[in-house]
């Protein structure tokens, strides 16, 4: 302990002093290191959300007491020390990082396909929507909006300004000076869901991560709403519906159906 | 230095008596670029201030004598004379200024949203006096009664930031539920009661350790509370649910929900009159401000107010 840190305490009497103290002990005892693994393309937009989201979730650690970092993996068979994987891999390579490690929690951060749903591996964790989900917002809105000829579904927009999403989009603008895209937010929202609750367990434990994300996510991925996954390993989310570059809504669709039933979007069980 | 606050807070709800004009409620309109000043007798909008793009937070001096409104979209402050109704100055307040508290000692307690910082700011002078690093997105603000601490909510990092004052030094960092939007401290200090929007509760704080000692879930988890008040009594708890489209009361001992009280649609802003007796609401979906007989539990008045309200305080 720094002797200007006990004099300057000693100044603030003893009540001030102690309670200072004990944060300063809290804060200064060994951070609980919590390592995240990358697989995937260097410098993809899903490798830098990872990154806005290490940033992010390095700010909540100074605070209660953890440290992050992220290890990029070369490749698919590299052994993997770490709390969780982040993974931007084609579909059969996705599912082989999950099999080999059956008690890891590993993220996909950019494959829709619909079938990886259905495989229900319990440490596969889908957190960029699927192709279904996206037909069906798209269906909900066309009920609401039967002109609609343009409109896509996407998980993100660069420009979407409710629930803070605005203030996400600048944080990464002014990172990476690009707009930020699905991938990216999938890569952002993985490593902040899975830091909170490190947080909150106060445990790197895969297992102890595996079973929390299940059980207890809190999180809304500054989209309003709160997401939990789904048995199939989904994350319930809302999406956005985009019409010529501009969010036009969000599903699901008011009107056409209750506005918190996520499960209107996308498989619901394991089942195909 | 707990002498000299309580002295300046005896001094200020002396001179808070000093206004000629009538009692009147102040609402920021967060879409209408505005403030609504209610005449508290009439219950009615007697004059429209308009002070500039998207007003947020809105608080009054401890003597009574200022308003100050974040003007957010301004990254400003600006005062309003409460007797002549005119903006008399501004000063700019870092980035993208969403609420803040006014101490006893008339400094203003910011948190920026944009830059993840809370900062504190003589209105006087307009001068900086501290910037504290606060977790991001921070959002409500609130400063316990006897002026030595502040807590600042970090929406996107889920914290409650304890800051001693007048040191500006963290001393305690509390995890609480998802999107944590308001606090409020108990009379003597020593309890804090925090909402959670997205996690759709309220918890109970023991300040000094940092312990949560009580949580409850509002509307099954959906109603998506922001304001939070104590009453005068220190007996009950008031919510403004959000979403849920009403007012939670609840017990201040148990959390035990009391009562809820409907009001206009998603509801975000409360301020209590001083003798506790009416509570005021701003209802931003509906455009309005509901008054709320605390005794009763009931609205029995509507106030129709600008485009979208946001928040509000009350002068006597």
């Amino acid at each position: 302990m720094p002797l200007r840190f006990l004099k300057s305490s000693a100044a603030r009497g003893a009540t001030g002093c102690l309670l200072i103290f004990s944060w300063w002990l809290a804060a200064a005892a060994a951070p609980l290191e919590v390592k995240l693994a990358y697989i995937g393309a260097i410098n993809s937009s899903a490798h830098q959300g990872a990154l806005q989201g290490l940033e992010e979730a390095q700010q909540q650690g100074d605070f209660l007491g953890q440290h992050y970092t992220l290890v990029e993996l070369a490749a698919v068979a590299d052994p993997i020390d770490a709390s969780a994987v982040i993974a931007a891999l084609p579909a059969v390579e996705l599912v082989a990082v999950a099999a080999a490690h059956p008690t890891l929690p590993v993220f996909n951060v950019t494959r829709p396909d619909d079938a990886l749903r259905t495989q229900c591996k319990t440490n596969l964790l889908h957190v960029i929507p699927n192709t279904k989900t996206l037909v069906d917002a798209l269906a909900q809105w066309r009920v609401a909006h039967p002109e609609a000829k343009t409109v896509q579904a996407q998980a993100w927009h660069a420009d979407f300004e409710k629930y803070s999403a605005s203030q996400l989009n600048n944080r990464y603008r002014e990172k990476f000076k690009q707009p930020m895209d699905d991938a990216a937010w999938a890569g952002w929202a993985a490593v902040k869901l899975l830091s909170d609750l490190a947080a909150r367990e106060q445990s790197a434990d895969p297992a102890v991560l595996l079973k929390a994300l299940r059980e207890h996510l809190a999180f809304d991925g500054q989209k309003g709403v709160t997401m939990s996954f789904r048995d199939n390993g989904q994350l319930r989310q809302p999406v956005l519906l985009v019409d010529h570059g501009k969010v036009v809504g969000e599903a699901p669709v008011r009107g056409v159906v209750e506005v918190e039933d996520l499960d209107s979007l996308g498989q619901i069980s394991c089942a195909k | 230095m707990r002498k000299s606050f309580a002295l300046s807070l005896l001094l200020c709800g002396l001179c808070a008596q000093a206004g000629a004009a009538p009692p009147r409620v102040f609402v920021t309109n967060e879409s209408g670029n505005s403030v609504s000043v209610i005449d508290i007798q009439a219950n009615k909008v007697t004059s429209t201030i308009p002070v500039g793009k998207r007003p947020r937070g809105i608080g009054l001096a401890p003597d009574g004598r200022e308003i100050y409104v974040a003007v957010s979209g301004e990254n400003m402050i600006k005062v309003i004379d409460p007797e002549t109704l005119k903006v008399t100055r501004s000063f700019p307040s870092g980035a993208d200024p969403e609420t803040f508290a006014v101490h006893p000692n008339g400094n203003l307690y910011i948190s920026n949203e944009e830059n993840a910082k809370a900062s504190v700011y003589n209105p006087h002078t307009g001068k900086l006096i501290a910037e504290i690093k606060v977790g991001i997105e921070p959002e409500g603000v609130a400063i316990s009664p006897d002026g030595t601490r502040a807590i600042v909510t970090s929406e996107s990092t889920n914290m409650l930031h304890v800051i001693a004052i007048p040191e500006h030094k963290i001393v305690m960092n509390i995890l609480v539920g998802a999107r944590p939007r308001a606090a409020t401290f108990s009379a003597d200090g020593k309890i804090a009661y925090a909402t959670s929007e997205i996690s759709g509760e309220v918890k109970k704080v023991e300040v000094a350790s940092g312990k949560i000692i009580g949580r409850v879930p509002l509307a099954d988890d959906k109603a998506k509370p922001k304001d939070i008040l104590v009453s005068r009594d220190g007996k009950r708890v008031f919510v403004a649910g959000g979403r849920a489209n009403r007012v939670f009361v609840l017990d201040e001992k148990t959390l035990d929900i009391l009562t809820e009280i409907p009001v206009g649609n998603r509801v975000w802003g409360l301020a209590l009159t001083r003798d506790g007796k009416r509570l005021y609401t701003t209802d931003g979906a509906s455009n309005q401000v509901s008054v709320i007989d605390t005794a009763a539990n009931k609205v029995i008045a509507i106030v129709p107010v600008g485009a979208q309200p946001w928040g509000l305080t009350i002068r006597e």
